[in-house]
């Protein structure tokens, strides 16, 4: 069972993680968002939010989000390379951590680099979610 | 099969990027869901979301920035790909039976790299994502 992110401190490192954007995977990510751009550019090339995604969603197999989790902001910084079956190498932490008023915000870092050591992703995700698991009304 | 050529214009300053315009459905935030990994029941459950300050479901945040990624894309092709930068607030949050539309202007174009504005409205004009879009120009 994942632990919840409700339940980590400011400081927190998660495993990191190794994955692959497959060609289906891409294909799925952009019948899902409507990318009508991307597929005017060469085949290898991919959203860059679809790198987010891929990395968040192996986030959430170490910590789920709590329940009314709010995504409240977000940074990202990209510079892909197109080679995007290469193995990618995820490191994520809580970077940040407040309480106020109920809610708690969260402030998440995510990094991508290649299985080279090349940055190709990083950026901030900022949540928000009850302190007590319960949803404001 | 996909067109090996890009056809992207020079924008300067002012410049307004092409807009990109969707509509959400719950089935869209299903697809997306599944795709993501982010199962979070305020955008699949109706019967929990209405208990939630939102009264029903609302898309993932994420999403909709994809709106804005797209629009850059169509704007700058590549060189989005290859080095771009976003930082942005979700302001509001988009329902099933939204239009949604992404809109940005050139703000600054300096040594390489163009800043734009970039947000993303409702229907009825409320401000779902405002924020800031960075391309390097190579």
């Amino acid at each position: 069972m994942t632990v919840s992110l409700a339940d980590l401190p400011k400081g927190h490192e998660f495993a990191e993680t190794r994955f692959k954007l497959t060609p289906e995977w891409v294909a799925e990510y952009v019948r899902a968002v409507e990318d009508k751009a991307i597929v005017s550019l060469p085949d290898r090339s991919y959203p860059p939010l679809a790198l987010a995604a891929c990395s968040f969603r192996a986030l959430l197999e170490q910590a789920s989000l709590p329940e009314g989790a709010i995504h409240v902001g977000q940074e990202i910084n990209f510079s892909l390379s197109g080679d995007r079956e290469s193995e990618l190498v995820a490191r994520a932490s809580i970077a940040s951590r407040g309480e106020r008023q109920g809610w708690v915000l969260m402030g998440i870092d995510l990094n991508v680099a290649s299985d080279t050591g090349k940055e190709i992703m990083s950026g901030r995700a900022t949540i928000t979610f009850p302190l007590n698991g319960e949803v404001a009304g | 099969m996909r067109q090996q050529t890009e056809q992207v214009r020079t924008f300067g300053e002012n410049d307004s990027l092409p807009v990109v315009t969707k509509t959400i459905t719950q089935e869209k935030i299903n697809r997306y869901a599944d795709a993501s990994g982010d199962h979070n029941l305020l955008h699949l459950d109706p019967a929990f979301a209405a208990t939630t300050q939102f009264g029903g479901t609302i898309a993932h945040g994420i999403l909709v920035l994809a709106y804005v990624s797209e629009m850059m894309t169509t704007a700058f092709g590549e060189a989005w790909l290859k080095g771009g930068r976003l930082k942005i607030r979700f302001r509001g949050a988009a329902r099933p039976g939204d239009t949604v539309t992404a809109s940005g202007r050139v703000v600054r174009v300096e040594g390489g790299e163009t800043k734009c504005e970039v947000e993303c409205r409702n229907q009825t004009g409320d401000v779902l994502v405002s924020g800031d879009a960075e391309v390097a120009i190579r």
